[in-house]
């Protein structure tokens, strides 16, 4: 079923070069294959092993490359290995076996510094800029130009000029970073890997950040510095995305490379079966909601941070029992704030917050969390668990001071263990035993510990921010789903803030845009709008009135 | 990830054993340059500590306050807090140990006495490192500075009331009134004449270890001392847990001045700070923080001074030399990368060996797979 037979020889002969010698002569015979359509291989990639301290094997003899003038799609899940190949490449993480050929000849590379001066370009996920300096001054540091032993900051205006107007950057060398709009700054980014002479540009998740305009214009970069001879190797798992600009694409999964293709043999659907394993239910079947009594209360909230900025500007809304609440936005506009004021994590400067019927103000973190709060925070392995601690000890970290988890003054280890044991279960948590620290396990699997945790809690107000963030597709599937089944069955308010349009669209209700610490947009049903309209409100280019918003808050 | 956890554990025993191998490796080295008879020195101490029932006592009787201080540092090393205060406390709390013993006088029976006088450990040892815990907690002042100023403070305190209120001039040397027969802890197991501090402070390795891992404030000491923000998070009382740990830490190394007192001396006569604070942070990090290790790494301290003085009294080599090879192997422990690159060879091999496995086994999946689509 499925699969038509041309598409399934080459999968199963490549899976089968993972095990055997006889990989190599097939890919030799594609490139000799490819070599009449011209192609010349400026990168290659072969058999390349690495294993991480705590013994992760992130990559399993994976051989790729890379053609001159294309962008490759390096595609897979979340921990499929995508990052450490590129750090290898980039000479941050050192493999245990496997060879790089540039241009046909073997090369050893040994730090970044070494991968840049063999004209190596990574775009990093997290921006690396200084944000009080100025854009000249970002994209000539590590070759700044020097005049009587002083650094010549017209010259870097000059020099950063010239790459932009070469590359068709619209950006102001003198503009400061700060001052700059996301992908503004991930247009720095990319003229400080052209100005060193990068002729291989690495660009891990350039999309996760941008809005779906912005998006737009990172194409049309990328499709001109295609022209101008340079190889670009995109990792995404936006499948749409890849399917419109790159030529062919090498699928990863759990480490191990599944071949490469051309892309014009492959859709969508059979780039994901090769990434997953197994067909991926993108959409969530859920039923409309059964809107109850408000569960929590939100009216006129301010909060003035310590550098007096404004970081939340009077927002109002309110959360229902048995409704999924999203909020949209670009990362920083407010939205961790929220969280924090909501979790008790942060005080807020004025407006008031009541959870079921009581006001959350001057109340400890344990306090709001017996009023009713479950809160699975941004950063797991800040918030979210403690490394060290079994998985056993994470989880009982809100409940261990109730009656059954207790006998006197000691922990009730019993009956502890007969719980979780029942949670590891039912969330799927791959692991050796309760007792393995959690430092051990995947991102997805500390997730799922985390979730077991809140989602068990017994609170009827969710506060979800990012509870998918950087794990693979079979855990934020779950996670997702189980969200929504909890309103629907239990009828939990679940506040589900998000960077990932997709899983604000899927599992809202009714769905929120936030920009400058102001609620810009309300939807009534998430399913309805769509991204390119909610990228105009995150980006600004439209606002809603209090009036539009009238009743939907 | 079972087998890292596996060789997680072994390199850890492995690094030990040869970090101590490797300290008496250079000492014996040292000695051949120092030493007309090194075999003979060596030998003596490794061996000398065992060469007697009285000396294996005196190793016995060296570890049990190293036991005390030991676990005073395991309790700020749960909650991630440097409060040396314990330095100071063991010397105050002796010194007012032996003050209220002088005071009370023969009145009391010794089935109340002792249990009243380590009381008065304890109760110092609260209230010492309650000063570092609260200024920490209320002012944000540096525990390390504060704590180590405090100890400063506390040296000369006791010798105030060593010279004050209960110097003995009848006495050449500076030393209190003798203390009453009534408070002194009697010697045990004979021959080896242990003091009777040895049952306090295996009750007290016993207690602490169960409260470590087996009730709810010992589990809210280690969340806090391992993710504080995830504490947080949690809504676990941070504050409250902190404070606690460092008075408990505080009581023990209290305890452990009044039966140093108690069981080997007959008058009060430190006038410096005895080192047994700052010893038992030294043995904490051996036991790696676990206080069910303590005694073992108290033991092993011990055995070494033990070797150091009979090495002492018997060859040419000065006690401070044993000091080197004591911190050479104090170094190579609490270096916790010292070996690490065999740590992860082994990881790497191991997971290699799984990694063929796995692989084996997904081509089978794989071929299966394809069989059953042509059927």
């Amino acid at each position: 079923m499925g699969m038509q037979k041309t598409r399934e020889i080459p999968r199963f002969l490549c899976f089968q070069c993972q095990a055997s010698e006889r990989s190599c002569r097939w890919q030799l015979l594609q490139v000799k294959i490819g070599g009449m359509t011209m192609a010349v291989e400026v990168l290659r990639m072969e058999g390349i092993t690495k294993i991480y301290g705590n013994g992760f094997v992130a990559n399993k003899n994976v051989t790729f490359w890379l053609n001159k003038g294309e962008i490759l799609a390096l595609v897979g899940e979340n921990g499929a290995g995508k990052t450490t190949l590129m750090k290898v490449l980039f000479g941050l993480e050192n493999p245990q076996s496997g060879q790089v050929y540039m241009d046909g000849e073997p090369v050893k590379i040994l730090n970044p510094l070494d991968a840049i001066s063999k004209g190596i370009g990574m775009v990093h996920q997290h921006f690396m800029l200084l944000p009080s300096l100025t854009v000249a001054e970002n994209v000539v540091l590590g070759i700044e130009p020097m005049k009587n032993g002083l650094f010549d900051f017209k010259k870097a205006v000059e020099m950063t000029r010239e790459v932009a107007e070469k590359y068709k950057f619209d950006i102001d060398p003198l503009m400061k970073v700060s001052e700059l709009s996301v992908g503004q700054m991930q247009k720095v980014e990319i003229m400080k890997v052209l100005i060193k002479g990068a002729k291989i540009i690495i660009m891990d998740e350039p999309t996760a950040v941008l809005t779906p305009q912005e998006t737009e214009e990172l194409f049309e970069q990328l499709i001109l510095l295609r022209e101008n001879g340079h190889s670009i190797i995109f990792i995404s798992h936006k499948l749409e995305e890849v399917k419109r600009i790159c030529t062919r694409v090498t699928v990863l999964r759990h480490g191990y490379c599944l071949g490469s293709y051309d892309l014009k043999d492959m859709n969508e659907a059979d780039i994901s079966r090769l990434m997953v394993g197994r067909d991926v239910i993108l959409k969530i079947e859920k039923e409309a909601p059964h809107v109850g009594k408000t569960i929590i209360s939100i009216k006129n909230l301010v909060k003035v941070n310590e550098s007096g900025k404004t970081v939340l500007d009077d927002i109002s809304l309110n959360i229902h029992e048995g409704e999924v609440v999203g909020i949209a936005g670009v990362e920083g506009n407010g939205q961790s704030d929220l969280s924090d004021v909501l979790s008790g994590m942060g005080g807020f400067t004025s407006g008031t917050v009541e959870l079921n019927g009581s006001s959350i103000a001057g109340k400890t973190v344990h306090e709001i969390r017996q009023m009713g709060l479950a809160y699975i925070p941004e950063d797991r392995m800040e918030y979210g668990c403690a490394g060290d601690m079994s998985i056993r000890d994470n989880i009982i970290a809100d409940r261990y001071f109730k009656k059954e988890y207790r006998s006197g003054f000691f922990v009730n280890r019993k009956y502890i263990d007969k719980i979780v044991d029942q949670y590891i279960k039912d969330f799927e948590i791959a692991c050796d035993d309760k007792n393995q620290p959690v430092r051990m396990l995947s991102g997805g699997n500390i997730q799922k510990v985390v979730v077991a945790r809140e989602f068990t809690s017994g609170s009827n107000f969710i506060l979800a921010n990012q509870p998918t963030r950087g794990i693979d597709v079979g855990a934020a599937e779950m996670i997702r789903k189980t969200i929504v089944k909890k309103s629907r069955e239990e009828g939990t308010a679940t506040l589900l803030i998000s960077a990932d349009l997709n899983e604000v669209l899927e599992c809202s209700d009714r769905l929120l845009v936030m920009r400058k610490g102001k609620i810009v947009a309300a939807f009534p049903k998430a399913n309805e709008v769509s991204e390119s309209e909610l990228g105009e409100y995150m980006l600004g280019l439209k606002a809603m009135t209090a009036e539009q918003m009238g009743g939907l808050l | 990830m079972n087998k890292t956890r596996k060789i997680e554990i072994t390199v850890e025993l492995i690094r030990i054993i040869a970090a101590v191998a490797i300290a008496y490796a250079i000492a014996l080295l040292t000695l051949v340059v120092f030493s007309d008879e090194p075999v003979y020195i060596i030998q003596q101490f490794i061996l000398g500590p065992f060469s007697s029932m009285r000396r294996l006592g005196s190793v016995i009787n060296l570890a049990i306050p190293f036991t005390f201080t030991g676990l005073c540092f395991c309790f700020m090393y749960a909650v991630n807090k440097f409060n040396l205060a314990g330095e100071g406390t063991f010397m105050v709390s002796g010194c007012l140990t032996a003050l209220v013993a002088i005071k009370i006088g023969d009145t009391l029976p010794p089935a109340v006495m002792i249990p009243l006088l380590i009381c008065v450990g304890a109760l110092v040892g609260v209230i010492l490192n309650a000063i570092p815990a609260l200024l920490d907690i209320k002012f944000n002042a540096n525990i390390v500075v504060v704590s180590l100023m405090l100890n400063s403070m506390l040296v000369f305190f006791a010798i105030w009331i060593l010279k004050y209120k209960m110097r003995d001039p009848s006495i050449g040397s500076l030393g209190s009134y003798l203390l009453p027969e009534n408070a002194l802890l009697p010697s045990i197991l004979g021959k080896m004449r242990i003091q009777a501090g040895l049952i306090v402070a295996v009750i007290a390795v016993i207690l602490v270890a169960i409260l470590f891992y087996k009730t709810i404030f010992g589990y809210k000491m280690r969340v806090v001392g391992n993710n504080p923000l995830f504490a947080k998070a949690c809504g676990i009382n941070m504050v409250g847990t902190i404070v606690a740990a460092q008075l408990i830490g505080g009581a023990l190394a209290g305890i452990g001045g009044s039966c140093e007192i108690l069981g080997n001396y007959d008058r009060y006569k430190w006038v410096a700070s005895t080192q047994h604070g700052f010893d038992g942070l030294m043995v904490a990090v051996l036991a790696r923080r676990n206080p069910a290790l303590v005694p073992v790494a108290a033991f092993l301290l011990a055995y070494i001074r033990i070797g150091a003085d009979v090495v002492n009294s018997k060859g040419d080599i000065p006690v401070e030399f044993i000091t080197v090879i004591q911190g050479i192997v104090i170094l190579l422990v609490a270096a916790e990368e010292f070996m690490g690159k065999f740590k992860k060879n082994m990881i790497y091999k191991a997971a290699e060996e799984s990694l063929a496995e796995d692989k084996k086994e997904e081509v089978k999946e794989i071929l299966e797979e394809s069989d059953g689509k042509e059927k």
